[in-house]
């Protein structure tokens, strides 16, 4: 009780500092002036009463120190004391401060952001309801479609009879829901409105799919079951997202009509905000429709195929349940459904129908092809960026060790005149503190701004920030994080020396301060150096590669030209073209944008070269035997108008490309890669003979071309490209059960060298056409092709980013570490020089100190590029992890800036006039 | 000058139990006197700078067993007085039979001879 009253009546009189020091100096006075009154009576002189009134009290500053010590909060006043102080001497010297707060600052921004966008693509949850509940089928995803009743390593897409079949047999499952593995775009337009159909994606998905996620609409009332039937009314879900921004929150929306691809669905309500599917996508779904309305808005419906399979699954377990019992129970059911189809299986698919299986894996995170992109890159993203932090501890630990040896002599004064240990270092781990606030402040506005700018270049498809999945704000653990680890740097480092300081014989200090006993001292700063170099040497390579892997994946021979090439992307579908519609219409299309001035020619095509779409197809032969199971018989294909070769810019190496002469009453003709003549026809003459897309019909086409190899699929960039054919636009096959392909995607558009095409005339010339059929977008070729290295190119720069940024560092902990031997030497050089030594000498002498440090910090570093460049290249493609030209390029850049760094204090070193240098001991 | 006599340092617990039993027969006072009140009391026995004497009454008069006010000393001027509250008496009471029960028991021990433990 007592020393509660205590602390409460410290607490108060710590408000009141100033009068309780004068009330204590009036006391002192007048006891003083008491005794000295009374020693004048007993008859001392008045000096002498006075003093021997001083000395009967006690030393007064004692005193007042004792009374301080009871009076206020001592410990916080201390502390003030010692923060203010910090201050202080942290202004005086600006340029340590600077370089620490800025050091730091990078660090924690630059680790922070990198670590962010891993965890928000990576680690994040769907936001629904208990993800961890949440099972999904296949252990990676595939898109899109997967045809027949067999699936290389697992049963990854499920047609829809096949997902019935399991949704109704799996009792362990408390909901199944299915939804398609491909990104789809509808033509949406209000009901009433004289607007334009605009393009948004959306996704079919069972009825359950809601209820499954634990989704509750934010307005009105989500998808249920009964919604899910064929023949039941034509319903919709809308996202926030679009609601927002497209209708203002208008709440009329709900139970509006809306027309999707040209018919009329009814809007059931609206998603909660955030709610983004099952999927991190790009462009995540403005629209929810049921699974049933399929047929209706899709001219080629999948619903009803059974053996189309292009489903995702995912469900939520029953409590309690196992999800390996699930697996087994759906792996039979699997059986029992192809036992149920054998009749339809062909030859190949019932000799593989014993190795078909399927896997249930975890499903929180969502189906997210994504992340498999993406994830490669985020993982090395994360390693460069921990060297950079640890490049940056190394940086801010030389920086302190530094301030730490100016301090040695004060500590060892204040030692000497009694002040305790811990009071002494309480100073330098101030300071070190403030300057990790301050640096890990900085890092906060670094690590927002360096999301938000690493999100635009990788990200560069998004339209902005709002619908977009993936937050820009750093997340706050890896901030903590962070900055822990650079305060326990700063402190560590700030401490080391102090402590070691007051271990010191405080004379033996104060004696040899600047001299000899120092040298053990710049040991650690040697070895940050060392280290540093070895990082930097380990990052400027792996730059270096990664440079030279874009290089050349942007530089590889195409087998097209990308000059004057504009790409502009359409969908007949949006305005609900039926197929018999569309050869007219790719016609009329053509004839409009001819005849735009700058144009020189035009073709149209189902996708054009890497624009990230393309179909494939088994081929079969005529003349040669049927492929095996364990054969290799894959070949993409795509669609295109007459005369689309030359457009192009892709060269016909024999017979001749697709011409008007290709009609719908002419011959079946195809042109065929040079890949694909090397795969299917070896060493023959490929003119003229035939081939098929189907067992049994091996005389489909007749091949009439080859074309030069031209890269159109965005994968495998480092193989050769693959074997492929293309197929006249005019020779649509209605009778095909996937009519898909029909559906061109791109009008490729031959512009005349120094002609400027605008969009806006582009798209005048389409509304011509059509009104209600708009061009998504217009782009050059060249763009479009650069575009699928965005990562690429993001990875490589931020390498070499954090490359130069470790040589920078490096460099001023070199310079730093030679400067201070230089000064330690000055005695040492004074004497070399009075005994003739010439400039030249000295520069070598300190350079030579200096570059011993790199050499060892080189030697430690090859071996880590080595290994740097193995653990790349297994990760990236096209790649020679042992290149040479890129290993002593990053040495030579390590040397140079080495040399120079250490140049300057040699040079100043060498400047020293012996006799100053002497007189300084 | 005064004889010098032997003097012993004193601890800071006792000292403050001095104050209060000086505040307790003396009435109130200020520091001046009550450092000389100890000092005739004690005798001239004890040393004991006087300013230590200040913390000591800090100490007491945050723990409320005395309280502090200014007032006039004899030759008019302006002093601190001390006087000793209620909490204070009843801590000196406690505190004073503590110290005889301790005194008791020592002095028992102190002319002990080694036949009595036999």
């Amino acid at each position: 009780m007592r020393t509660l009253r205590r602390f409460f009546k410290r607490l108060r009189s710590w408000a009141r500092t100033q009068q309780d020091e004068d009330r204590l100096q009036a006391e002192i006075e007048e006891h003083l002036a008491m005794q000295t009154a009374e020693n004048l009576r007993a008859g001392l002189s008045p000096t002498e009463a006075r003093r021997q009134a001083m000395l009967k009290f006690g030393g007064v500053e004692a005193i007042k120190e004792e009374y301080r010590a009871q009076r206020g909060l001592p410990f916080l006043e201390s502390l003030a004391q010692d923060t203010r102080q910090a201050f202080r001497r942290l202004r005086k010297a600006p340029a340590f401060t600077i370089s620490t707060v800025l050091t730091l600052a990078l660090g924690i921004g630059a680790t922070t952001s990198i670590f962010t966008l891993v965890h928000a693509v990576l680690l994040k949850s769907l936001p629904v309801a208990n993800p961890d509940e949440l099972y999904r089928l296949g252990k990676e995803s595939r898109c899109c479609y997967q045809g027949g009743y067999s699936q290389e390593k697992e049963f990854s897409l499920v047609s829809y009879d096949l997902y019935k079949y399991l949704r109704d047999n799996t009792k362990g499952f408390a909901e199944l829901a299915a939804f398609p593995a491909s990104e789809q775009l509808f033509g949406v337009r209000r009901s009433g409105s004289s607007q334009a159909a605009q393009s948004y994606p959306g996704e079919f998905v069972s009825g359950n799919y809601f209820n499954m996620f634990g989704i509750q609409a934010y307005t009105g009332r989500t998808l249920t079951a009964e919604d899910d039937q064929p023949g039941a009314p034509l319903v919709a879900v809308m996202s926030y997202r679009l609601w927002q921004q497209q209708y203002g929150l208008d709440p009329s929306v709900v139970g509006g009509v809306f027309n999707l691809n040209d018919k009329p669905f009814t809007v059931l309500g609206i998603t909660p905000p955030g709610f983004f599917g099952d999927a991190l996508r790009d462009t995540p779904p403005d629209f929810f429709l049921p699974l049933n309305a399929e047929p209706f808005v899709q001219v080629d419906a999948d619903l009803n195929k059974y053996d189309t399979h292009w489903l995702d699954l995912i469900g939520r377990i029953r409590p309690g349940a196992k999800p390996a019992s699930i697996e087994a129970e759906m792996r039979v059911e699997l059986k029992q459904w192809l036992r149920s189809h054998w009749g339809e299986m062909s030859a190949n698919d019932r000799a593989k129908f014993p190795n078909q299986t399927l896997y249930l894996n975890p499903g929180g995170a969502g189906i997210s092809s994504m992340r498999e992109q993406y994830e490669h890159w985020l993982q090395i993203l994360m390693i460069v960026s921990g060297f950079a932090l640890l490049i940056v501890c190394a940086n801010v630990a030389n920086l302190m060790l530094v301030r730490g040896m100016e301090r040695r002599r004060q500590i060892s004064v204040s030692m000497a005149l009694g002040a305790p240990a811990s009071r002494v270092m309480r100073q330098p781990f101030t300071e070190s503190i403030l300057l990790s606030l301050f640096g890990g402040a900085a890092g906060l506005v670094i690590a927002f701004a360096g999301t938000r700018l690493i999100l635009h270049f990788a990200f560069p498809t998004f339209a902005g920030f709002a619908g977009v999945p993936i937050s820009a704000s750093p997340s706050m653990p890896v901030l903590l994080f962070a900055f822990v680890i650079s305060l326990l740097t700063g402190v560590a480092f700030g401490i080391a020396p102090a402590w070691m300081a007051t271990r010191v014989d405080p004379i033996e200090a104060l004696r040899g301060a600047s001299r000899s006993s120092d040298r053990t001292g710049s040991f650690p700063r040697k070895t940050l150096v060392v280290f540093q170099a070895a990082l930097s040497l380990v990052l400027l390579s792996a730059s270096g590669l990664l440079t030279v892997a874009l290089h050349n994946l942007e530089n590889q021979d195409f087998g097209f030209e990308q000059d004057h090439r504009i790409v502009a992307a359409v969908n007949p579908r949006l305005a609900g073209y039926r197929t018999d519609q569309l050869s007219l219409l790719y016609r009329r299309i053509h004839d409009s944008i001819a005849s735009v001035p700058g144009v020189s020619s035009v073709a149209l095509c189902l996708y054009s070269p890497l624009s990230g779409g393309g179909w494939g197809t088994g081929v079969f032969v005529d003349g040669q035997p049927p492929p095996g199971p364990a054969d290799d018989y894959f070949a993409a294909w795509d669609r295109v108008t007459a005369g689309y070769f030359e457009v192009i810019g892709n060269p016909i190496l024999r017979g001749r490309g697709i011409s008007e002469q290709d009609t719908a009453t002419s011959r079946n003709v195809a042109v065929i890669n040079e890949a694909f003549s090397r795969k299917f026809f070896k060493n023959e003459d490929p003119i003229g003979k035939h081939f098929g897309r189907e067992a049994g019909a091996s005389r489909q086409f007749e091949v009439v071309g080859v074309a030069k190899d031209a890269r159109y699929l965005p994968d495998n960039l480092d193989k050769p490209v693959g074997a492929f054919f293309f197929l006249p636009e005019a020779q649509a096959e209605y009778a095909r059960r996937n009519q898909g392909a029909l559906f061109f995607h791109d009008i490729v558009i031959f512009a005349q060298p120094g002609a400027s095409l605008s969009a806006a005339r582009l798209r005048e010339a389409m509304a011509s056409v059509d009104p209600n059929l708009p061009i998504i977008s217009t782009r050059n070729l060249r763009e479009q092709v650069a575009g699928q290295f965005n990562q690429q190119r993001l990875i490589a720069r931020l390498t070499s980013f954090f490359g130069v940024l470790s040589l920078v560092l490096a460099s001023i902990g070199l310079y730093g570490v030679t400067a201070y031997n230089a000064g330690l030497r000055v005695g040492e050089i004074g004497v070399r020089m009075a005994l003739g030594a010439d400039r030249g000498h000295i520069v070598t002498l300190v350079l030579r100190g200096a570059l011993m440090l790199i050499v060892l910090g080189l030697i430690i570093g090859f071996p880590l590029t080595f290994a740097a460049g193995k653990f790349l290249g297994s990760q990236l493609y096209g790649m020679n992890p042992y290149n040479p030209v890129v290993t002593v390029a990053a040495v030579l850049a390590l040397g140079l800036s080495a040399i120079l760094a250490s140049l300057i204090p040699a040079f100043r070193a060498s400047l020293i006039s012996p006799i100053d240098a002497l007189r300084a001991e | 000058m005064n004889q010098i006599k032997e003097k012993r340092d004193v601890l800071q617990g006792t000292l403050a139990l001095m104050v209060l039993k000086t505040l307790d027969v003396l009435g109130p006072l200020h520091g001046y006197a009550i450092a000389r009140r100890i000092e005739q009391i004690s005798g001239d026995l004890l040393s004991v700078n006087q300013g230590t004497l200040y913390p000591v009454l800090l100490k007491l008069e945050q723990e409320g067993s005395i309280a502090a006010e200014w007032g006039a000393s004899e030759n008019n001027r302006k002093a601190r007085f001390y006087r000793l509250t209620r909490g204070g008496r009843k801590q000196l009471q406690a505190e004073s039979r503590g110290w005889e029960q301790t005194v008791a028991i020592m002095g028992r021990f102190f002319v002990l001879k080694a036949e009595d433990l036999k």
